[in-house]
């Protein structure tokens, strides 16, 4: 009995989290799961971080990509001190340990492949055979 | 002396040796590229004089036809003499043309034999032996060399600022009997001392003209004759005729 | 070597003597044939001439003998050592390559002292050689480094590892074509022996002596010669090495490829060198018949022109009168619309000369299953009598290598120096070798030979066919006279005087001479497959295609300027088939790109008749495809497919035109000389010339660019350059020879 009374606590908990029946239907979409939990902090693009130690190791901490991206989310769009913690990586988020920020240190971008952004190498050497340009009249 | 002697032996031979398992050093002060120069380019006026036209006319005549090219020493030889001696590059191509060689053939001629001058030299060429006969002979070539840089004012190789004297070091002249000795132009002066030394170039600078051959080292001897007086030869020289048969 | 530098004022006096008594000079019976002299190589017994050396008996008995100045080609030198081998009986070793054989020698190639004396030669040779193979070109390649390793010592005695005074020499700037570094080289002078004997240009020499001795000009000038990139493969050190090809490539790195050469109309026998689809040198091949073991400069250096102006992808003219990058399937729609819509009289097409026989053959076909039979080179040739029509009108009937048994040579109108610079390195050498004559009906150039200039007026010709000049009875009394005919001067106004009073001359010689099949007669072309064009019954000229004024022409390679837009039909449709932007691609209004001479497997015929193979080395670049395949797809497109799919189709196809094609390497005989003769029209009082009988190339600074892939190169512009400078070098002035 208590199985199926934690069932629908937990199902209480789902649409709680995700803001009611329609949210949790449209959240689907997105993340194919069920999910509560409690949030652990957002970074400066909007992706917000979750965590349940109530599912287990490897399940148990989430991001949510903001609405802003679409379905046009990847992994890549999560910056590295978030990665750290969401790959169990380290326990604490970087809300609780801030990472020391170097001079050197590149903005994060996401991955640009498969887009117009996307990066294209270019050959340096000279092409074996130079090849005529007729003469404008 | 003989300490001295033994010294300058030592340095001189330590100055000349070297590994036989390493390159040559290069021994040459000389170039063997041409290089335009002011006074030594192909513009450089030369042309021989209408005697020396005559002289070279003889000296070709004396090769037979076709081979002319044999002409070529004795004519850069002269042009050496005509020019103050030295060989402007003019002059080799002067050379080439009188004898109908191909320009290359004369460089490689002038610039194998060490007695043409590519560059310009004093008025007096002062070569001194510093081979080793004239290293030993006498008081030694080591010392008349000293003489001469004291007396000139000037290096091996080079020549003094009023184009007189240019002095260079060469090897054995040929004179090994009468060491040690020095060629000035066409003269041999043998049997060197210091003082000697010293005086003919006082005197060339004078304007005299020092007397050619032995000088004061073994006496002033006549030629090559021993110092103590001669061993053999020593009766006159006998007559044609000598020791032939009666019946001849 | 009677008329080698030293003797060459005997060989002055002998050309002094009148004209008739030197005609006169007639090769005397040979000699019977010697006794052969019995030599002993490693207790091998051989027979050799006697007067052989023993470096050449060795090689006899297959035993090949090291050495760095002998060459097969030069005289001897014999001042490197390495050669030395032991001889029973003899003191010291010997220096093989300039010992002759003597009865019952006995040589030891492989004995102790043979071993030592190598080693010995080899360490002294090192000493005063850097130790920079990493850094230099000809490693891979290097004489002395493969000869150090196969004869010198496995230990070092070297004590000057600081480097305190190691010799060096400084580099010398002979031109743009050969990179020196002095300081490699080991004085073995096979350069200089090259240059003052092979290319007759006395530039190169030693200078100073012992220890300081260098090779080089002494004064500084270029080595103007137009086959100075031999010296290149003589050198057996990286001392010389080619500028264009320095820090490019390894020799192991390349693949090499046997082809042939289409800068001039020997034909000479090449390796392209090609690494990574790209032509990296080109190198000569080792051909008797045609070039020896030599090359010209043009050959050698003109590949940088196949990597610049080239057509990579096909054009179509636009509206706006602009070429614009088209697919081929457009630029085929394109012709195909012209074609179809045009009458076949008033297609035509003109051929370059250095365009294959297989495009040759499949442009031709093609045309003329359009209907049209209006096919010509650009090169001109007299049409008068004959003409074309018998083969040995047209080419070199005595071949290049039967110039060395010549005893008398006419030049009519050529410069072969410029023309053809191996065909005359041959009579060069028949002219050291033995007491040929030779004289010039032209200009007075530079020939590296001398020669009996006679003048450059048409009416001299006359003369000696009438037998009013003194050469007439020179020739004829001449057991072997070549009378060689420029294809320069039969490109102006009533050429065909010229070809015919030579034509006349030449028969009346070769009816007169006891000599059965020896052929008078002989044409030397400038154009590398202008001979296989008109064996392929292209028409030579194009006046007759500019009268029919043709309203859709095909230029295939044809980039001499020979035809202008004002000749053709109004809004004539003008086609280009090509490698290089040149002159046909500026006026063309539809580009399709093919392949240059190093991108196909192609036939050429050379100015002998000998049709050649050349082997494909690296792909056509971009979209261009060769030349026979590009009009095989537009037949199709044109409605008038060829029957030939495979290459093997065309050259069958070539076969059944000419036989030349039936035997690649070989000299198809031209007989019929009694019919060509026959076939000529007795001559009326031949009409003047109106130009002087003066070659087209008279200077160096003409020979390099003579050709599309030429003019592109940058190499051979600065050739050019350089040789102007040299104009203006006091010591590059041409000496009174």
């Amino acid at each position: 009995m208590a199985k199926y009374i934690e069932k629908i606590s937990n199902a209480l908990k789902i649409v709680k989290h995700n803001g009611g029946i329609v949210g949790t239907y449209l959240g689907l979409y997105r993340r194919d799961d069920f999910k509560w939990g409690t949030f652990v902090g957002e970074d400066k693009y909007g992706n917000k971080y979750y965590k349940n130690d109530y599912f287990f190791m490897g399940k148990s901490r989430w991001v949510e990509y903001p609405l802003s991206v679409g379905h046009d989310y990847d992994a890549s769009q999560i910056p590295s001190e978030w990665h750290r913690w969401l790959q169990y990586i380290a326990d604490e988020p970087p809300t609780q340990l801030p990472l020391p920020h170097r001079p050197w240190m590149a903005d994060h971008t996401e991955n640009f492949s498969g887009t117009s952004r996307e990066y294209v190498p270019y050959s340096t050497t000279r092409p074996k055979v130079e090849a005529w340009v007729p003469p404008k009249k | 002396m003989l300490s001295a002697v033994c010294k300058s032996l030592v340095s001189s031979t330590a100055r000349q040796l070297r590994a036989f398992h390493r390159p040559a050093a290069a021994c040459s002060d000389k170039l063997f590229v041409h290089r335009d120069e002011p006074n030594n380019n192909s513009e450089t006026p030369f042309e021989f004089s209408a005697e020396n036209i005559k002289r070279s006319e003889v000296i070709i005549a004396n090769y037979p036809k076709g081979h002319e090219a044999a002409a070529c020493i004795p004519l850069l030889d002269l042009a050496q003499r005509q020019n103050d001696g030295w060989l402007p590059i003019s002059a080799m191509h002067r050379v080439a043309e009188m004898l109908k060689m191909p320009r290359m053939r004369v460089y490689e001629v002038a610039t194998f034999y060490t007695m043409f001058n590519r560059e310009p030299v004093g008025k007096y060429f002062v070569q001194i032996c510093t081979t080793t006969p004239c290293m030993l002979g006498g008081v030694g070539s080591d010392v008349i060399l000293e003489a001469i840089k004291e007396n000139l004012g000037i290096g091996v190789g080079h020549t003094t600022d009023d184009n007189m004297f240019t002095l260079a070091e060469v090897e054995c002249l040929g004179a090994c009997v009468n060491a040690p000795m020095v060629q000035i132009n066409d003269d041999y002066y043998e049997d060197l001392t210091v003082d000697d030394m010293h005086r003919i170039l006082n005197d060339i600078k004078a304007g005299k003209k020092p007397k050619a051959g032995p000088q004061s080292g073994q006496n002033f001897r006549f030629a090559s004759e021993p110092k103590t007086g001669l061993t053999s030869l020593t009766e006159p020289p006998t007559g044609p005729g000598f020791g032939v048969r009666a019946d001849l | 070597m009677l008329r080698l530098w030293p003797l060459r004022q005997i060989s002055r006096l002998q050309n002094a003597i009148s004209l008739t008594q030197q005609a006169c000079n007639k090769s005397s019976v040979p000699a019977p044939s010697p006794e052969l002299v019995e030599v002993f190589v490693d207790d091998k017994q051989v027979f050799v001439e006697p007067g052989t050396t023993v470096l050449q008996a060795c090689a006899a008995a297959g035993v090949e003998i090291p050495r760095f100045c002998y060459h097969d080609r030069l005289s001897i030198a014999g001042n490197c050592r390495m050669c030395l081998v032991e001889v029973e009986r003899s003191a010291k070793p010997v220096a093989s390559c300039a010992m002759p054989v003597m009865k019952g020698m006995k040589v030891k190639t492989d004995s102790p002292v043979t071993r030592k004396a190598r080693e010995g030669v080899m360490e002294f040779l090192l000493v005063n050689h850097p130790l920079d193979c990493p850094i230099c070109d000809q490693g891979g390649e290097c004489d002395l480094q493969d000869q150090s390793m196969a004869f010198g010592s496995d230990r070092s005695r070297f004590t000057d590892n600081a480097f305190t005074g190691k010799r060096a020499v400084e580099d010398k700037n002979i031109g743009p074509l050969i990179k020196t570094i002095m300081t490699r080289c080991i004085h073995c002078t096979r350069c200089i022996r090259f240059a003052s004997e092979i290319a007759g240009v006395e530039d190169l020499g030693t200078s100073g002596r012992g220890t300081e001795m260098q090779v080089g000009t002494y004064v500084e000038k270029m080595f103007k010669s137009e086959m100075s990139g031999n010296v290149i493969d003589l050198c057996p050190v990286g001392a010389l090495t080619s500028k264009p090809y320095a820090f490019t490539a390894r020799p192991w790195e390349n693949r090499r490829i046997e082809s042939v050469d289409v800068m001039d109309a020997v034909g000479s026998n090449i390796v392209v060198c090609m690494r990574s689809n790209e032509v990296m040198r080109i190198l000569p091949r080792l051909n008797e018949d045609i070039n020896e073991e030599w090359i010209s400069d043009k050959t050698r250096f003109a590949y940088d022109g196949l990597k610049r102006q080239r057509l990579t992808t096909p054009f179509v003219r636009s509206g706006t009168g602009e070429l614009v990058p088209a697919d081929w399937e457009s630029a085929f729609v394109k012709i195909a619309e012209r074609v179809n819509a045009t009458d076949g009289d008033l297609i035509a097409g003109v051929a370059g000369g250095q365009v294959d026989a297989e495009a040759l053959i499949a442009l031709k076909d093609m045309l003329n299953r359009l209907g049209s039979e209006s096919v010509c080179t650009e090169e001109k040739f007299p049409m008068t009598n004959s003409g074309i029509d018998f083969r040995s009108n047209y080419i070199m009937n005595t071949t290049i290598s039967g110039i060395e048994e010549s005893d008398l040579i006419l030049l009519v109108g050529t410069n072969p120096r410029l023309e053809a610079p191996l065909v005359n390195a041959r009579i060069r050498k028949t002219w050291i070798n033995s007491d040929l004559c030779v004289t010039v009906l032209g200009a007075p150039v530079d020939l590296s030979y001398d020669y009996q200039y006679l003048g450059d007026s048409f009416e001299l010709l006359t003369d000696i066919l009438n037998d009013k000049h003194p050469l007439a009875k020179g020739l004829k009394e001449a057991s072997k006279p070549m009378i060689i005919l420029g294809s320069a001067v039969l490109q102006g106004e009533n050429s065909g005087a010229i070809l015919d009073t030579v034509k006349s001359l030449s028969e009346k010689l070769r009816a007169g001479s006891e000599q059965e099949d020896w052929k008078v007669f002989n044409v030397l072309h400038t154009q590398a497959n202008q001979v296989g064009a008109l064996d392929l019954g292209y028409a030579p000229g194009v006046d007759a295609m500019k009268g029919s004024k043709p309203s859709v022409l095909f230029l295939l390679g044809a980039d001499a300027g020979t035809v202008k837009r004002e000749d053709l039909y109004e809004n004539a449709l003008v086609v280009y088939i090509g490698h290089h932007g040149d002159y046909g691609a500026q006026i063309a209004d539809v580009v399709l790109p093919a392949a240059a001479y190093t991108e196909k497997d192609a036939v050429y015929v050379n100015t002998e008749g000998r049709a050649q193979i050349g082997r494909q080395a690296v792909s056509p670049p971009g979209m261009a495809r060769q030349d026979w395949k590009i009009i095989r797809a537009l037949s199709e497109m044109l409605g008038v497919t060829l029957p030939y799919d495979k290459l093997s189709d065309v050259r069958a196809r070539l076969g059944e035109v000419s036989p030349t094609f039936n035997h690649a390497g070989q000299v198809e005989d031209a007989g019929f000389f009694n019919l060509s003769d026959s076939a000529t029209v007795p001559r009326k009082e031949s009409r003047p010339a109106v130009q002087p009988l003066s070659p087209a190339l008279l200077s160096l600074r003409d020979f390099y660019m003579t050709d599309p892939i030429s003019r592109a190169s940058l190499t051979m512009a600065k050739c050019v350059q350089a040789v102007d400078d040299a104009e203006k070098n006091p010591y590059s002035k041409p000496e009174q020879s």
